[in-house]
């Protein structure tokens, strides 16, 4: 119980964010915006609006591709099995 | 009046000396090239993204010894992940009496003079204990010549990170390294960049 009252160590213990992962997902996207856009863009004159719309389709592609999985798992595969041999 | 980029055409077709740049720090390859609007960039995004992953997951998600496949992602940064590595391998974590490293247990210390692991507190009450190394010998306060006792302050020196905060933060500090392989890439292939001003 101890250790659990102890203050948190920026770099040296993990965040406590097991319920609020996803939420890391954004800036994850928009880190790899920055980078990729920094390397690929000939000129940086549209460079932060190339960024936020990139950072805007990794994440909706992200969305799109967990509603695919649910609805595979929860739907077809449900009906694949009920449907049997 | 306008700053226009101008590049050197006679320059060779791959820039060396960008690209090992670029291999030591993220964004140093576009620095030598002139770039440096785009360096600060890319050097901002890789650090940011490598530690940020740190910060999520802990030190504990940059590991070459445990997890080795994740490390050629995350070595790609440069020697700022190898020095990150050594770290955590050499200071953090605690050495077992045959010599291998492993992370210390929630109740555990690390000897700083030998490394060897030590527990300071009872696990099922809290309780200090006087420190003792897994090899059975007491850790010895120099000053009195007694064993020093653990306290509630006694705590390893990382925590191991699990689950969904130790994949994220892996994953973030991995694609840190293979942003940094595609910078390295561009800076090898870019042209100099000559700043010239022109009258409007």
């Amino acid at each position: 119980m101890e250790s659990v009252l102890l203050a948190w160590r920026p770099f040296l213990d993990p965040l406590d964010v097991h319920n609020t992962w996803w939420i890391f997902l954004i800036p994850m996207a928009f880190g790899i915006s920055v980078v990729y856009r920094a390397a690929r863009l000939r000129s940086l004159d549209r460079y932060w609006r190339s960024v936020l719309a990139m950072t805007f389709q990794i994440v909706m592609g992200m969305v799109l591709l967990g509603v695919a999985s649910y609805l595979f798992v929860m739907v077809y595969v449900r009906i694949a099995a009920n449907m049997g041999p | 009046m306008t700053t226009e980029p101008m590049q050197f055409q006679d320059d060779p077709p791959i820039q060396p000396v960008a690209a090992l740049a670029a291999c030591v720090f993220p964004g140093a390859g576009h620095a030598y090239l002139g770039e440096t609007r785009r360096a600060v960039l890319i050097a901002c995004g890789v650090l940011g993204l490598f530690f940020g992953g740190i910060f999520i997951g802990g030190v504990d998600v940059v590991d070459r010894k445990e997890d080795f496949v994740w490390f050629l992602g995350q070595g790609l940064v440069g020697p700022i992940a190898f020095g990150t590595d050594y770290y955590h391998q050499n200071h953090l974590k605690v050495l077992n009496t045959n010599g291998t490293r492993r992370s210390a247990e929630p109740f555990e210390v690390r000897d700083p003079k030998t490394g060897l692991a030590a527990t300071a507190r009872r696990p099922e009450t809290g309780e200090p204990l006087p420190l003792m190394t897994s090899d059975g010998q007491y850790m010895i306060n120099p000053k009195t010549g007694q064993p020093l006792m653990g306290s509630v302050e006694s705590r390893p020196p990382n925590s191991k990170s699990v689950g969904r905060v130790n994949e994220l933060g892996t994953l973030m500090s991995a694609v840190a390294g293979m942003l940094n392989l595609i910078c390295v890439v561009d800076a090898s292939y870019r042209h100099r960049v000559r700043r010239t001003r022109r009258e409007n």
